[in-house]
């Protein structure tokens, strides 16, 4: 299991991240929602240690994230990381020298899938075809996390059921996924909890069936209940 | 740390195989020059060669540090930080690497220059001039035959004790201002300013060392307190990449 204890991060005098604990069970996958700024991508490169929390910190099974951890979380940045010389081929290669969880196989599936091929150059790929390649060697990990960050950013309307659909069959059972994004509505289909963040806080965490069952809501409309006009006052109460 | 090392000498192919063609192409007009008794081509071939083994293997030494440089203030700083690999072995890949190409570039070079001597003699002097300069150097062997052990190992080890407090202090210089600095603009002025400074420091470091009447003694110790500062720096350096650095 994943999970953060009061965790904080600070940039000078800028918080990005305060006091946030989360726990992230096997098996379910989690909307991370939250507009711009509200700390999601900061969480989550902590919870694979690319940032390093100003106090608090996370923990996978009980021990502080670090190496060790990696080798079981797989992370999906928001924004293009790879080698400015490697082909979508090089990108696999890569991944399969280091992890050793990454499946070949997989990755020839998920590339097929996304209409890519091995020899075309990373750093000439357009955006959608970049958070493409991001996925598919991603999710071509056999990891137990996956934290997603924005996959949907630059993939066009029609691609994204297909895309939502290919990381959900691609994640084995028991796994957790933890997928954010500010298109609620596309991730309410598939989320079994929802994660709302603001302000660099964590406003709320509730079930999607629940929310459904006992408040008669949906994602969407507690979303906008908590960043919409009057969502101050409706989640500080 | 080997997958880490080949793709830290990946990041460098580009420049090396340019440095390989350009060495390639002065090494033609050096030949061109000797064959065919050219001499503007034997002069430039000559002055073509020796700057490629200096500036070549200068460039070597200081495209490490850009590379690290750029793997720290940059997002590809991710294909590193997520690897399942410690701060120390990411580090200790980049260490190694670096000495093995400034290694193999100066093998490579000596291999050529002795290649390109030989040759010029053979064939402006001959086949007789040539066994005579060989002579002579067997000669002067003769003349001093004891073979200065100590003085070769000290000259080896102050190369590479030199060489590693340089590029570990400039390691340690751009991850110091990459941690407070986390990728804007000016933080490469900042690393060189860091950098310089903690090389003055190096040096006033290295000046404690008493004065010996020993020479080799004296240097031995130099080297000691130069290998001992470099594991400073690295030790001190993974501590901050574990628990400071933000990527």
């Amino acid at each position: 299991m994943l999970e953060c204890r009061e965790i904080t991060k600070t940039y000078g005098r800028k918080t990005a991240v305060d006091h946030v604990s989360l726990q992230i069970q096997p098996g379910k996958i989690y909307a991370m929602l939250g507009p711009n700024g509200s700390g999601k991508t900061t969480l989550m490169k902590m919870a694979v240690g690319l940032v390093k929390p100003t106090s608090g910190g996370f923990y996978y099974n009980g021990q502080p994230v670090g190496q060790n951890s990696r080798r079981e979380i797989a992370y999906m940045s928001t924004e293009p990381y790879f080698y400015s010389w490697m082909t979508v081929g090089d990108v696999g290669k890569y991944y399969k020298d280091f992890f050793e969880d990454f499946s070949e196989k997989k990755y020839e599936g998920l590339l097929k899938r996304m209409e890519l091929t091995p020899d075309l150059k990373a750093k000439a790929l357009s955006s959608g075809m970049m958070a493409k390649l991001k996925i598919a060697v991603t999710m071509a990990r056999n990891a137990r996390v996956y934290l997603l960050d924005e996959p949907l950013n630059g993939i066009d309307l029609l691609a994204r059921d297909d895309i939502i659909a290919s990381v959900i069959e691609a994640a084995e059972q028991d796994v957790s996924l933890v997928i954010s994004s500010h298109l609620v509505d596309e991730l309410e289909r598939v989320a079994d909890e929802a994660i709302f963040m603001k302000e660099s806080r964590l406003v709320d965490v509730c079930g999607v069936e629940e929310l459904r069952m006992t408040k008669g809501k949906s994602v969407v409309e507690r979303y906008r209940e908590i960043y919409g006009h009057g969502g101050e006052q409706t989640w500080e109460n | 740390m080997g997958k880490l090392m080949k793709y830290e000498l990946r990041k460098t192919m580009f420049s090396k195989a340019v440095l390989l063609v350009i060495t390639g192409l002065v090494e033609i007009l050096y030949l061109a020059g000797v064959f065919l008794k050219w001499d503007k081509g034997l002069g430039f071939g000559i002055m073509g060669l020796v700057l490629c083994a200096s500036v070549g293997i200068f460039y070597i030494g200081i495209e490490s540090l850009l590379i690290w440089h750029r793997d720290l203030n940059t997002k590809q700083s991710y294909m590193l930080f997520l690897t399942p690999k410690n701060s120390f072995q990411i580090l200790g890949a980049k260490i190694v690497e670096n000495g093995l190409s400034l290694f193999l570039a100066g093998v490579f070079f000596a291999l050529l220059a002795v290649a390109d001597w030989s040759i010029g003699i053979i064939y402006i002097g001959g086949l007789e001039e040539f066994i005579s300069v060989l002579q002579d150097f067997a000669r002067s062997f003769n003349v001093n035959l004891e073979i200065p052990v100590w003085d070769i190992l000290i000259a080896f080890f102050g190369c590479i004790a030199t060489w590693l407090l340089m590029v570990v202090t400039g390691y340690f210089a751009i991850l110091l201002s990459a941690s407070v600095l986390a990728g804007k603009k000016f933080s490469g002025f900042v690393s060189f300013v860091l950098y310089m400074v903690l090389m003055w420091a190096d040096g006033l470091i290295l000046d404690l060392v008493p004065q010996l009447e020993d020479f080799k003694l004296q240097f031995g110790w130099i080297i000691a307190v130069s290998f001992l500062l470099s594991a400073v720096y690295y030790l001190i350096s993974g501590w901050i990449m574990e628990r400071k650095l933000s990527v």
